[in-house]
C-alpha cells in the first residue's frame, strides 16, 4: 500500500466513523446500511443470481430473463488524462455480486471514469441499487448522489433522480431504483445532484436497450419468434442487433459502439482536488473525451479484468502536479478508464454508432470523413413521423449538444478497408489541453 | 389528504399560484401563455434594473406596454409576449423613452435607435430614424411597424440596430410573437393539423454576461466588444431558477413577468413552444417523457401541409439562436410497473376502452401494484423542497420539520432545463440560471 492510499484509508475510517455516528445524528437509530433489493436474490444476500450480462454470482438464486440487478457504488477517485495530468473524479463503480458488508470498503476511491455502462434489453425490469461511499479525498463533503436514467419515458419523479424534486441517497446508505424498461435506445444515465458540479466531476455513463425485434425477429412474436432475422444471441440467424424495432431491419447493425462524448475542465478539478472555490462561471472544456479518455488512449481496449492493466495503467500523478510522485497510484488501484472507444469492422459490415453527448459547457459535432453517416434515431426513439413516416436522415456530421443522444448507422459497404477517423469537426478539440493529436477522436478500423 | 406548509416566502407563494382544489374529474381549465393580445400594440423602450437571486442586479434595456393591458406597463425582460391571430394586420407602435439614442464609437458617437424586427415576416417601418435594417426609435421618437400575422408559430421578435447591432439582444430588447390559427382551434396549426392541445408554454432561453450589463450601465458604451462576451447568467422567460417558478406577474419580480413553471394532468397534450431568443446555442432537456416536434419557426413539420407528420421524437432540444421549435409533449405513466395512486387509498381504475381511467387518468393495467421496491428512511436521504414525502401522486408523506413542502399537492416534478449544466448556474452560483420544471398534478387539482 502506497503513502497515498494509506491516507485514504485513514479518511475512509473517518468516514465510516461519522457515518454511523453523527450522520445520523437526532434522527433516531441509525438506519444507514447497504441495503441491495433485487426480485431474484432469493436469499437476500444482496448478490443477485448474475449481473445484467447474465454471468452467475449467486447459484442459490434463480436467474429470471427478464429480472436485471445491478449494484452501483457512487464516490470518488480519479482519471489520469493522456497527456498525463491527473484529474479528481466523482464517479460511478460496478459492485454487483461484492458482499454488502464490505461495499462501502470496495467502493473507495473506485469512480469510473465513465461509469460502467448499463446494456438492458426491452422487457426488462431493472433493479438499480445505488450506494453511497462518500468522497475520501473530500472528507469536508457529504454529498448526497443520485442515478438519473436520461430519457427514460414516462418516469415516475422518486426514480428520476432530480434532488431538488425528489430524493437523493446520503453517504453510507443505499437507494433502490426501478425501472420497467419499455423503449429500447440510446439513454444516457447520470447523477444529478448538484448537477452542474457532480457531472463535470465524472459521474456520467452510456445506458442503452436493446429492441424486442432484436429477441423476435422481423414480424415475430415472443411465441413464435422469425428465427432468420433474430439476433444470434437469442439464437437467430440475423444481424448481431438493430437499433430500434423498425420492422422492417434498416437499424440492423454488425458492430454496435456506443459513443459518449464529454469534456472536462482541468481547472475545474484541480481546484476541487485542492478545496478551493469552484469555477462554474467559467468553465471551460480543455479536455475533449471519448468514454472517458482523449486520443490516442480512445483506441485502447476496454479493461474488464486485472489481466486487462497491460492495456492501460491506473490513474497516476504523471506530470507530479499533485506532488505525489510520478509513479504513485492514485486510486484504489483499477484502472478507472475502463472503456474503450475504439471500433473495427469487416468491410462491408454497418456500424451502430450510439451518441451521446455528456459535456456541461458545449456542443460538439462529429464527423468521420470518408464515411458517410445516416441518423436512424434521436432522444432514444425510432425517427419516425407520428404516422410511421421514415425520418432518417443521410449526413457526414451530426451536431449535437449535453443531453443529446443520437443513433446513427455508418454503413461501410464500398468504403476502402483502412482507418478512419471519427472526431469532432471542431478540429480545434483535438488535443488534450495544450498536447496536440489528442482529444476527440477515435479511430473506426474497416478491416 | 394532508398538506405540509412552511413559512418559505417567495418560492411558497409561486409554487401555490393558480392551483385550487377539485373534486376527481371537475372541469379542468387549461393554460394558456400569458401576453398581450393585438392587432395593435403600443410598446416603448426604457432602461430598467432586475434582480438576481444570487444578489447582484442587472442593468436591461426592454420593451414595455404602454396600455398596460396584462396588468403592468413596467418595462420587461423579455418583452410582451405579442399573441394574434393568422391573418391578422398587425401595428406595433414602438415609442424609445430612455435607451441612449448613441452610444460611443472610435469614430465618434453613432446612432443607436430602438427597432423591432419580426422573425419570418414582411414588416413595413414608418416614422422614426432610419436605421440598419429597418426604422428604429431614437429618444422620443415613435416608429409604426405593420405586417400580416403570418403561418400560425412561434417567432422571434427583437431589435437590431446600433454600432453594435448584437448589444440590444444582449440587454433585452427582445420578445416572443405568437401567431394563433385563424380558425380558433386549440391546436398549434390549425384543426386536423393533429396539433391539438390542452396546456401551452413558452420556453423563452436567453443569457446574459453580466459584464456588458455593469458597462452599460456606467455609460462605459465603448468597454466591450464582441470577443469579450461570455455569458454567465441564464435565463428562461427573463427569470433564473428558483425565481422562475414563483408565478407570472409576480410583484416580486416587476421587470420579469413571466414564470417557466408548467403544469399539466396526466394525458394532457402540452405544446412547448421553445424560442431561444439569445445568442448561445442551449441543448435544453425536458424530463418525464419525450416530446414530438411540429414545428419550427413558423413551420409546421408537415409532408403535405395538412398535418404535422415529419415530427421526430426527442427529450432535447438543439436549441439553436433565434430559433423556434413547437413541441408536444405528453406524460402518461404508462408501463411504470405499479400503481402512481398507491395501492392503499382505495381509488378504482375503470378502463375507458383506452386503457385509462377517464377521470384519474391511471393506466389501469398498473393499477393495484404496489412499488416494487422499499424505499429508504428519511434520515438516509436528502429530500428536496419540491419532494411531497410520497412516491405517489396527488399524496405527501411525513417529512421531517423544515424538509419539503413546495409540493402539497403531490405532484410529480420533472425538471426542464438546460443539459449544459454549466448554465444551472447564475453568475458562478448553483442552483440557478435556466433549471424550470413540470409539475404533473393528479386530475383533481385545477391548473388555472
Amino acid at each position: 500500500m502506497n503513502e497515498l492510499l494509506r491516507k485514504n484509508a485513514l479518511s475512509a475510517a473517518v468516514t465510516m466513523a461519522l457515518m454511523g455516528g453523527i450522520g445520523m445524528g437526532g434522527m433516531g437509530a441509525a438506519q444507514a446500511a447497504v441495503n441491495v433489493q433485487c426480485a431474484e436474490d432469493d436469499d437476500h444476500d444482496g448478490i443477485p443470481p448474475a449481473d445484467i450480462y447474465g454471468n452467475p454470482l449467486d447459484l442459490d438464486d434463480t436467474d429470471q430473463e427478464h429480472v436485471k440487478c445491478m449494484h452501483l457504488t457512487s464516490g470518488d477517485g480519479f482519471a489520469e488524462m493522456s497527456d498525463g495530468h491527473p484529474a479528481y473524479t466523482f464517479g460511478f463503480a460496478d459492485e454487483t455480486g461484492t458482499d454488502p458488508s464490505v461495499v462501502l470498503t470496495e467502493g473507495i476511491l473506485a469512480a469510473r471514469w465513465p461509469g460502467p455502462r448499463i446494456v438492458l434489453e426491452q422487457g426488462d425490469e431493472f433493479y438499480l441499487s445505488l450506494s453511497n461511499v462518500g468522497t475520501v479525498m473530500r472528507p469536508d463533503l457529504f454529498d448526497p448522489h443520485t442515478v438519473h436514467y436520461h430519457g427514460f419515458p414516462n418516469a415516475a419523479t422518486v426514480f428520476d433522480g432530480v434532488p431538488e424534486v425528489s430524493i437523493a441517497i446520503n453517504m453510507g446508505s443505499t437507494l433502490t431504483y426501478y425501472y420497467n424498461v419499455v423503449e429500447p435506445g440510446t439513454f444516457i444515465y447520470h447523477c444529478h445532484v448538484e448537477a452542474t458540479e457532480h457531472m463535470e466531476m465524472g459521474m456520467l455513463a452510456n445506458l442503452y436497450v436493446h429492441p424486442l425485434q432484436d429477441r423476435i425477429g422481423i414480424g415475430g412474436t415472443e411465441g413464435a419468434p422469425n428465427l432468420a432475422t433474430a439476433a444470434p444471441r437469442f439464437g437467430g440467424s440475423g444481424p448481431t442487433g438493430y437499433a430500434y424495432n423498425d420492422g422492417d431491419g434498416t437499424t440492423a447493425y454488425d458492430v454496435e459502439a456506443p459513443i459518449q462524448v464529454s469534456g472536462f475542465d482541468s481547472n475545474f478539478h484541480d481546484a476541487h482536488i485542492q478545496v478551493q472555490p469552484l469555477p462554474f462561471a467559467n468553465l471551460r472544456t480543455n479536455y475533449p473525451q471519448i468514454n472517458g479518455r482523449g486520443y490516442p488512449d480512445t483506441v485502447l481496449d476496454d479493461v474488464n479484468t486485472p489481466a486487462d492493466q497491460v492495456v492501460m495503467h491506473p490513474p497516476r500523478d504523471t506530470d507530479g502536479f499533485l506532488g505525489e510522485g510520478a509513479g504513485t497510484v492514485l486510486n484504489n488501484g483499477d484502472v478507472s478508464q475502463d472503456m474503450g472507444a475504439g471500433i473495427s469492422v469487416a468491410a462491408g459490415g454497418r456500424v451502430l454508432l450510439r451518441l451521446s453527448n455528456v459535456s456541461i459547457d458545449r456542443f460538439f459535432t462529429l464527423t468521420a470523413p470518408g464515411l458517410k453517416m445516416q441518423i436512424v434515431g434521436t432522444g432514444a426513439r425510432l425517427a419516425r413521423g407520428v404516422d410511421g413516416k421514415n425520418l432518417y436522415v443521410d449526413t457526414t456530421s451530426v451536431n449535437f449538444g449535453g443531453g443529446e443522444t443520437h443513433d446513427v448507422i455508418i454503413d461501410t459497404a464500398g468504403v476502402a478497408p483502412g482507418t478512419y477517423f471519427l472526431t469532432a469537426a471542431e478540429f480545434y478539440q483535438m488535443s488534450n489541453n495544450t498536447q496536440l493529436d489528442g482529444g476527440l477522436i477515435t479511430e473506426i478500423v474497416v478491416n | 389528504m394532508t398538506y405540509r406548509f412552511k413559512a418559505v416566502g417567495r418560492l411558497l407563494s409561486g409554487v401555490l399560484l393558480g392551483l385550487t382544489l377539485m373534486p376527481w374529474g371537475a372541469t379542468r381549465a387549461e393554460h394558456d401563455i400569458p401576453g398581450i393580445t393585438g392587432p395593435t400594440f403600443n410598446l416603448y423602450a426604457a432602461p430598467f434594473n432586475i434582480s438576481l437571486p444570487e444578489g447582484s442586479s442587472l442593468y436591461m434595456w426592454g420593451f414595455g406596454d404602454m396600455t398596460g393591458q396584462a396588468g403592468t406597463s413596467l418595462p420587461q425582460y423579455p418583452g410582451p409576449t405579442l399573441i394574434v391571430t393568422e391573418g391578422q394586420d398587425v401595428t406595433i407602435n414602438l415609442t424609445n423613452y430612455g435607451v441612449p439614442s448613441t452610444l460611443p464609437t472610435a469614430d465618434g458617437p453613432a446612432d443607436n435607435p430602438v427597432s423591432i424586427v419580426v422573425a419570418g415576416h414582411h414588416v413595413a417601418a414608418t416614422g422614426g430614424t432610419t436605421g440598419l435594417v429597418t426604422n428604429g426609435a431614437k429618444y422620443g421618437e415613435t416608429v409604426s411597424y405593420t405586417f400580416t400575422a403570418g403561418k400560425p408559430g412561434t417567432y422571434v421578435y427583437h431589435s437590431l440596430d446600433g454600432p453594435n447591432p448584437g448589444l440590444h439582444v444582449e440587454m433585452g430588447l427582445l420578445g416572443a410573437l405568437i401567431v394563433r390559427p385563424a380558425d380558433g382551434s386549440r391546436t398549434a396549426y390549425g384543426a386536423g393539423t393533429e396539433t391539438d392541445y390542452d396546456q401551452e408554454y413558452l420556453y423563452l432561453l436567453t443569457e446574459a454576461d453580466p459584464d456588458v450589463h455593469f458597462q452599460m450601465e456606467r455609460g462605459h458604451y465603448g468597454h466591450f466588444t464582441n470577443a469579450d462576451r461570455f455569458a454567465t447568467v441564464y435565463f428562461a422567460n427573463g427569470r433564473v431558477y428558483p425565481d422562475l417558478v414563483q408565478g407570472d406577474y409576480n410583484p416580486l419580480f416587476p421587470h420579469q413577468p413571466y414564470q417557466s413553471l408548467a403544469m399539466s394532468h396526466p394525458r394532457d397534450k402540452v405544446l412547448v413552444r421553445n424560442l431561444n431568443a439569445g445568442h448561445d446555442s442551449h441543448p435544453f432537456h425536458y424530463h418525464g417523457e419525450n416530446h414530438r416536434f411540429v414545428g419550427r419557426d413558423g413551420n409546421m413539420l408537415s409532408s403535405d401541409g395538412q398535418v404535422a407528420d415529419l415530427g421526430r421524437s426527442d427529450n432535447t432540444i438543439n436549441s439553436a439562436p433565434k430559433q423556434s421549435v413547437d413541441a408536444i409533449w405528453t406524460w402518461t405513466g404508462k408501463d411504470l410497473g405499479w400503481d402512481i395512486y398507491g395501492t392503499t387509498n382505495g381509488h378504482t381504475c375503470t378502463d375507458a376502452g383506452d386503457g385509462f381511467d377517464a377521470d384519474t387518468r391511471e393506466y389501469c393495467a398498473d393499477h393495484g401494484k404496489a412499488i416494487p421496491v422499499d424505499l429508504p428512511g428519511v434520515a438516509e436521504l436528502t429530500l428536496g423542497g419540491f419532494w411531497s414525502g410520497s412516491p405517489y401522486m396527488g399524496d405527501v408523506g411525513d417529512l421531517p420539520p423544515g424538509e419539503g413542502g413546495l409540493n402539497p399537492n403531490g405532484g410529480y416534478f420533472f425538471v426542464w432545463h438546460s443539459h449544459a449544466e454549466k448554465e444551472l448556474t447564475t453568475f458562478d452560483i448553483f442552483p440557478g440560471g435556466s433549471l424550470s420544471a413540470m409539475v404533473v398534478l393528479p386530475t383533481s387539482v385545477d391548473i388555472q
